[in-house]
């Protein structure tokens, strides 16, 4: 049978959707760039140079997509299963710290770097047993509980940062990460370049479990349908554990990424300000990517593109930061639009 | 104020088509007095709730005329219709749950119940309470009062607005025998009053003990209206259920084998803690279909949970092929042999976004016959799977990738019957499952049931269709209240027999 892609049947073919909704933020956004006295066809060619106009440009332009698909698979798995699963922010800063810790033991190379991404994945998803227990045992709202604990991890890795891995010569950031746990150079001289691709084999990984194992079919079951999927006999409580956890998991790399995958600082700013954000861009991400994990390949790509062209665009273009921030939030708003309508005009008709 | 044998309410050619073409009315005359208790009476689908909706302004009509007091009128809303005075009282409460009685009668008005003034309308709506017999601590939280007190400060809600007709839809189906009888007093209060009263309902005692005059529907037609004094429950019955007979099938005479599923002794409870089935017992042997009848809301729903393992059983044994299944979930109940047809086949038979592939695995996603390499599912044995259910049970639809949502509702349950039967059950519980189907899909549906009767399977058939019990039925029982009551061999029960149990009363 042909591979289930994104969408299908549609009177747009997804990619064209897309395609279209962006051009249309870009359309809406230079709008507003004219209204304020900028020039919009500067400002996206500096966007866009910034995230692909030179080689350092497109691997920092990598480096940012790789936590960005990641922390989109915690949302897309969650929103897969029924959930709204935000805790993908506080799930990157313990994975962050995870891959650090994992500096202290002296390994080979290769062996060490797969030890700290399994440290990461697993505080990551250990981070997500408690939203778990919660909304299974207790029915609470995986929203609340996710709020919560991103915050508990914030102050968490923080005093984690600043108390058992500071870096004692540095007060700024803690120890880095050890040369043997980094991600390998692989293309273009960065490792930028095999974070990526770890982040997209982790996004295949995603899709071949949801669409080709039976605890996949039942996670989405579940997600689409409860009422019926416990009348064929699904307990709701395993997807429901499946999509906690390997979200988790996926935003633990995430962090792990961020630290060990990335040129500088290996390491995490004491105010853990270098992992700040990817769990809550992440949702965007996945939105754009329609929370499937080839989409939000694409989707990642496109966000990291984005982001890489903000400091670009201050220097040359000469917009103000917060300006950049409104035109990529209308950009990603009227690329998400269509996924957003689709996922939630059946709770707003109720 | 007119003479008291004025019509409060009158409808003249009422009709309602639903957008999909359901003729929920037709061509309705109905009308009540000033000061009477008016039944309205009949089965599930009858009109009985379009009827009232239309009444209190949720529903427009297609066409007619609707009179109040004597006067034309067409009310687009539900505050239209208070504003003529006339209030519903729904089956299913709409209380703000965490507010008290008083906050919740007064809701919607222009009186602030932390006002100056609330102090006096609390002290009128006490009388007014005191006065029909209405008992309602006013300040405790709706929340917190038991299922009769809700309905009175329901019905004082009504009152408060100073409605004159009051529309109660199956008013007693939740109440204990006690509050039953105390609703009934004050109605019978509000009555002396002079405001009129209309009764909906299917159970023949409250409508003879109670009404004084009674309007019985059918198939939204207006089949008969009669005084309590020309109406005794055999006619009532008889108008009730009719006798028409879409087509006939053919059922050869067999001979039950070994018994297969056992019920001893169910008891189930609501979310409350009230019993909704009560101690129910029954035997379906092979080559043997048990119809259980009975209007909706009866404890079918419950039971048939129950049989499927999603509802928890508080007493009592359920036993297939002389296994316990009893709290079993239900992959374990359909690896004993079960298929399970549910009622609602949109809401639990089928996943509608997913297609059609997706659909005939749920619930064999983990079977050995499309494990692929590892433990993935092959998905091109699925497709063949798909293939085969489409050609045998005659599904018509765009392919095996068509989504559930875009078929038709007799090709959705087909879809649903097919992936049941085809693990070849021992037993099948088949609940409502003709129900919103057109003819064409309902005989080919009621034609499996039998051929799976010849194939010496054990068949359960639950259904509030008359028609579909007696045509398909070898032994019959009727639900009413949560109870099996008036058990026997097809043979013996005749149509106005099942319509007097069906309204609870055992000749």
């Amino acid at each position: 049978m042909k591979l289930p892609l994104i969408g299908g049947g549609r009177v747009l073919a997804p990619l064209e959707e897309s395609a279209f909704a962006a051009l249309m933020g870009f359309f809406f956004g230079g709008i507003l760039l004219v209204v304020l006295g900028y020039n919009p066809i500067l400002t996206y060619y500096y966007m866009f140079y910034g995230g692909l106009g030179s080689l350092s440009n497109v691997t920092d332009m990598l480096g940012n997509a790789a936590p960005l698909i990641l922390t989109a698979l915690t949302f897309a798995v969650g929103v897969r299963a029924g959930l709204f699963n935000i805790g993908a922010e506080g799930q990157v800063y313990v994975g962050a710290g995870g891959a650090i810790y994992a500096s202290y033991y002296f390994l080979p190379a290769g062996i060490h770097l797969g030890f700290a991404l399994v440290l990461a994945g697993a505080a990551g998803a250990l981070m997500a047993v408690p939203t778990y227990l919660l909304k299974a045992y207790r029915g609470v709202n995986e929203v609340i509980t996710t709020i919560m604990l991103n915050w508990t991890a914030y102050f968490g890795v923080l005093w984690v940062a600043i108390v058992l891995l500071a870096d004692p010569a540095r007060p700024e950031k803690t120890i880095s990460v050890a040369p043997t746990s980094r991600f390998p150079d692989f293309l273009l001289g960065s490792v930028s370049t095999s974070a990526l691709l770890f982040a997209i084999a982790v996004a295949a990984a995603f899709y071949v479990y949801l669409w080709l194992t039976p605890s996949g079919y039942e996670l989405r079951s579940v997600g689409l349908n409860p009422e019926a999927a416990r009348f064929s006999g699904i307990n709701p409580r395993k997807p429901l554990l499946s999509a906690l956890l390997l979200g988790g998991a996926s935003a633990g790399l995430a962090g792990a990424v961020q630290v060990a995958g990335r040129t500088t600082p290996f390491a995490l700013y004491t105010g853990l300000s270098n992992v700040l954000n990817y769990g809550y861009n992440g949702i965007g991400v996945a939105l754009i990517g329609r929370n499937h994990p080839l989409g939000i390949i694409v989707a990642g790509l496109f966000f990291g593109t984005l982001q890489a062209g903000f400091s670009t665009v201050q220097l040359y273009a000469r917009v103000p930061f917060e300006i950049i921030q409104v035109i990529e939030g209308i950009i990603i708003f009227t690329v998400a639009a269509p996924e957003l309508y689709r996922r939630f005009r059946g709770s707003l008709k109720k | 104020m007119a003479s008291p044998t004025k019509e409060l309410v009158k409808t003249s050619n009422l009709t309602k088509t639903y957008p999909d073409g359901t003729h929920a009315l037709t061509g309705v005359d109905f009308s009540v007095t000033k000061g009477e208790i008016h039944g309205l009476l009949g089965e599930n689908g009858a009109g009985k709730t379009t009827l009232s909706k239309i009444l209190s302004g949720i529903l427009k009509p297609t066409s007619g005329e609707i009179y109040i007091k004597g006067n034309l009128v067409r009310m687009k809303r539900p505050s239209d219709a208070l504003g003529l005075g006339i209030g519903m009282v729904h089956q299913h409460f709409a209380l703000v749950r965490p507010f008290s009685a008083f906050e919740n009668i007064v809701l919607g008005t222009d009186l602030n119940p932390t006002g100056e003034r609330a102090k006096e309308a609390k002290a009128s709506i006490a009388d007014l309470a005191k006065g029909v017999g209405l008992q309602v601590t006013l300040d405790s939280p709706v929340e917190s009062l038991a299922l009769g007190a809700q309905q009175r400060v329901e019905i004082l809600k009504m009152l408060y607005r100073n409605v004159d007709i009051l529309i109660l839809d199956e008013p007693t189906s939740s109440l204990t025998i006690k509050e039953t009888g105390e609703l009934f007093k004050s109605l019978l209060k509000l009555k002396e009053e002079g405001k009129c009263v209309i009764f909906i309902t299917h159970k023949l005692r409250e409508v003879m003990d109670f009404c004084d005059s009674i309007t019985v529907l059918r198939q939204g037609k207006v089949t008969g209206r009669i005084s309590k004094s020309e109406a005794s429950p055999i006619t009532l019955a008889t108008m009730m259920v009719g006798r028409t007979v879409e087509f006939e099938l053919k059922r050869s005479p067999m001979t039950p084998g070994e018994e297969v599923f056992t019920i001893d002794n169910l008891t189930l409870l609501d979310r409350e803690g009230k019993e909704v089935v009560k101690d129910l017992s029954l035997k379906v042997r092979r080559g043997e279909i048990f119809g259980i009848a009975g209007v909706e809301g009866n404890g079918q729903t419950e039971l048939a949970e129950a049989i499927a393992g999603i509802r928890r059983i508080a007493k009592g044994s359920i036993r297939l092929k002389g296994t316990e299944t009893g709290g079993k979930s239900s992959s374990v109940i359909r690896r004993h042999g079960a298929g399970l047809i549910p009622e609602d086949r949109r809401q639990m038979g089928l996943i509608l976004e997913m297609n059609l592939d997706e659909n005939v695995i749920l619930g064999k996603q983990r079977d050995l016959q499309f494990r692929g390499s590892l433990t993935s599912i092959a998905w091109r044995k699925v497709r063949q799977f798909t293939s085969d259910l489409m050609k045998k049970f005659e599904i018509t639809a765009k392919g095996p990738e068509s989504p559930a949502r875009s078929l038709s509702g007799g090709n959705q349950q087909k879809v649903v019957v097919s992936r049941e039967l085809s693990s070849d059950p021992d037993f099948i519980v088949a609940a409502q499952p003709t129900r919103g189907l057109d003819v064409a899909a309902t005989e080919y549906i009621r034609k499996l049931l039998l051929d799976s009767r010849g194939g010496g399977k054990a068949v359960l058939l639950i259904s509030a269709e008359l028609d579909e019990i007696l045509q398909l039925s070898d032994q019959i029982g009727v639900m009413y209240e949560g109870r099996l009551i008036g058990v026997g061999a097809a043979e013996t029960m005749s149509r106005e027999r099942i319509g007097l149990l069906m309204g609870g009363i055992v000749a």
